[in-house]
């Protein structure tokens, strides 16, 4: 299995919160080929479960969510220029002159507007503009808009995805696209495998990003006795605190945190250093910022861990990874979900 | 016309090294014009008329894009850049761009949003602050791939999109030396002299050479120029407006217009069927304020395509303008010959 070629699928396809249906739609048809009994809810969360499950075992549950952080059309002016609110954490210096696509009834590029910096004062050209400010310029008028976008549609950056150097791919949304893919790539390993020592399920939740929704209720529903929770973390950039990140290619960074539970941390531990899997500790004072904090207060308590990959420019058209990332992270996944069980 | 300014906002042509650009620009010439090349790279072209012209005539495009130099490497591969024309910072974060002759690609990206203070987050980073990441491991790993001085450009992207409209990188002023290739494969009633020329983003300096080796009597200079026909923007300040034809130019910071060339390319758009505006505000230059006094002075007009988020990585032009632009330019040359 090809891994630049599955991110790039997934991350090709479209799915700001609460609009998932597309990216859902695709990493489905991808996770049908490890079980048919697969599904998305009403809620847009993908589900599947894997191999035989009976009471008997404990259920552990994979987690990557498939929303991606994007705008929502909140009005169409008179000149037809669209205005805008954000879907998750939006970082408003870049979206000026920026690329985007306005998914209407049908996909509709736009260019964010920017005011030439002559009409600007000194101050207003090292401002970032508030999102009241931000317009989408479609190259259409008010009519011509008419039955093409309409207030509530999403919009997505049209990032292109890019090889650079060392294995390292620069795009949009690979947050959460690659634990999305490093958890198909994990079940493309187990294949063949024997009844596995757990009920082993998959998620790949909707709306993370505007407050772990997706998970909240998927978790429900499943009911797992552990989940580890796949997300993308902070890579190492000069201008970012060294403390809160990870190496880019220095394989998947397990969590230790207050909310996290330990022994599953340490397992995570022990089996990367046994099977020689490169891995980087990500240590959390409290909450891991991930639905790893959902599903662990779901029912009456789940043990969770996350696993994450180091990620640059989060939340930007050009997050950058190491692919190796995706694949270590997708090794020790598969290794976990065979040999995971600790019985403390 | 437009596949020619898809395949010219294609390369990656920052000031001081346009080669790439001129060795497209002089195979799609072919041997239809005499071409040579001068000291500082603009291409000088004169192309055979029918006719001789009453006054000796050059049109004007340059072949430079405003982007970026490297100026050095960090020690963890990243590189260090400084901006080449005026680019606002405001769109360099978040931006692909294209590295050196190779053609690596890089990013340009900071800190991610959670890791920033409230006061980062609400105001734009200083350029020199920034750096551009290929993807190398260390310095070592990146000096074997790229130098200081290689230049970087944004990525074209070319995209149609909208009612008719275009976005690349580059169409300032890769649009004019599309006009211009189209103009010297038409048929022309008068010789003419074409100028190519480099370094227009850091100070019109290729114009003024070229203008002292032509010495035109006349010249127009065919350009981009900024339309801020936007959301937000109050109509007297918009300068003008995409849709509403070629901006004939009164006076900008370089220059101020010679009145009879002003007067008769409205006349001349009057003529020919189409709509012509003005740039309602006083502001930016072009390479006309290299030309006009050239020698003993040159009489210059500039006609232009109007252009929103020029200096972008998504310059915005509407192909009518263009075509339009295309079609004035070609009446003024006739028109000026004959004066």
């Amino acid at each position: 299995m090809d891994c630049k070629e599955l991110l790039f699928g997934l991350t090709d396809t479209d799915g700001v919160s609460g609009s998932e249906e597309n990216a859902g739609a695709f990493a489905l048809s991808q996770l049908r080929q490890y079980t048919q009994d697969a599904y998305i809810d009403s809620f847009g969360n993908v589900i599947g479960r894997i191999g035989v499950h009976s009471k008997e075992k404990p259920t552990l549950l994979f987690d990557a969510h498939i929303d991606e952080i994007g705008m929502i059309v909140t009005f169409i002016d008179e000149k037809g220029f669209l205005k805008v609110g954000n879907c998750g954490g939006l970082d408003r210096r870049l979206l000026l002159a920026q690329e985007v696509c306005i998914h209407g009834q049908k996909m509709v590029p736009g260019i964010v507007c920017s005011k030439p910096p002559h009409l600007l004062n000194e101050e207003e050209k090292k401002k970032a503009p508030e999102l009241s400010e931000i317009a989408i310029d479609t190259g259409y008028s008010k009519a011509q808009l008419e039955g093409l976008v309409s207030p509530g549609d999403r919009i997505t950056f049209s990032g292109t995805n890019r090889e650079l150097l060392n294995g390292r791919v620069s795009g949009k949304s690979f947050d959460d696209r690659s634990g999305v893919a490093a958890i198909l790539m994990a079940l493309d390993l187990l294949q063949g495998e024997r009844e596995l020592p757990f009920n082993l399920t998959v998620l790949f939740s909707s709306q993370e990003e505007v407050g772990e929704r997706g998970a909240h209720i998927a978790a429900y529903d499943i009911a797992p006795d552990y989940a580890v929770a796949v997300d993308v973390s902070f890579g190492y950039t000069s201008d970012s605190p060294e403390d809160k990140c990870g190496k880019i290619a220095g394989g998947p960074m397990i969590g230790i945190s207050a909310s996290l539970n330990r022994s599953m941390s340490d397992r995570l531990i022990a089996l990367a250093k046994e099977k020689a899997i490169p891995y980087q500790l990500e240590i959390m004072p409290e909450l891991s910022g991930t639905n790893a904090d959902v599903i662990a207060v779901t029912r009456g308590g789940v043990r969770v861990v996350t696993l994450s990959i180091p990620l640059r420019y989060m939340h930007t058209p050009i997050e950058l990874l190491a692919l190796s990332d995706i694949e270590n992270t997708a090794n020790l996944l598969s290794i976990y979900a065979k040999e995971g069980i600790n019985h403390d | 016309m437009i596949e020619r300014l898809k395949e010219l906002c294609g390369i990656s042509g920052v000031s001081g090294d346009e080669d790439k650009t001129a060795e497209y620009i002089i195979r799609q010439i072919g041997g239809k014009a005499s071409v040579t090349r001068d000291n500082l790279g603009n291409l000088l072209v004169f192309r055979k008329g029918r006719n001789r012209p009453k006054h000796k005539i050059m049109i004007c495009a340059h072949m430079d894009e405003v982007g970026f130099i490297i100026t050095g490497v960090t020690a963890d591969g990243m590189l260090r850049f400084a901006p080449v024309g005026g680019i606002d910072p405001r769109v360099v974060i978040g931006r692909a761009v294209i590295v050196g002759a190779a053609g690596f690609p890089g990013v340009i990206g900071t800190k991610a949003i959670h890791l920033q203070t409230d006061a980062e987050r609400g105001s734009v980073p200083a350029i020199d602050t920034l750096y551009i990441d290929i993807g190398a491991q260390s310095q070592e790993d990146a000096l074997s791939h790229i130098a200081p001085g290689d230049r970087a450009s944004f990525c074209p992207d070319f995209l149609a999109f909208g009612d008719g409209m275009l976005k690349s990188k580059a169409i300032d002023d890769r649009a004019g030396c599309a006009i211009l290739l189209e103009l010297i494969d038409s048929d022309l009633e008068y010789d003419m002299h074409f100028a190519f020329t480099v370094q227009e983003e850091i100070g019109l300096r290729g114009a003024r050479a070229a203008s002292y080796s032509i010495s035109p009597d006349m010249a127009i200079v065919v350009e981009t120029t900024t339309a801020a026909d936007i959301a937000g923007v109050e109509e007297d300040k918009q300068v003008c407006r995409l849709g509403a034809g070629p901006v004939v130019s009164f006076m900008d910071r370089s220059t101020i217009y010679d009145k009879k060339l002003y007067t008769l390319a409205f006349a001349a758009a009057k003529e020919i069927g189409i709509p012509c505006q003005t740039k309602t505000m006083i502001a930016g230059g072009n390479d006309s304020g290299a030309v006009h006094v050239s020698t003993g002075g040159v009489r210059t007009a500039a006609i232009s395509i109007p252009c929103r988020y020029l200096h972008s990585p998504s310059c915005v032009i509407k192909i009518i303008d263009m075509e339009q632009t295309k079609m004035l330019v070609e009446k003024m040359m006739e028109k000026m010959a004959e004066i």
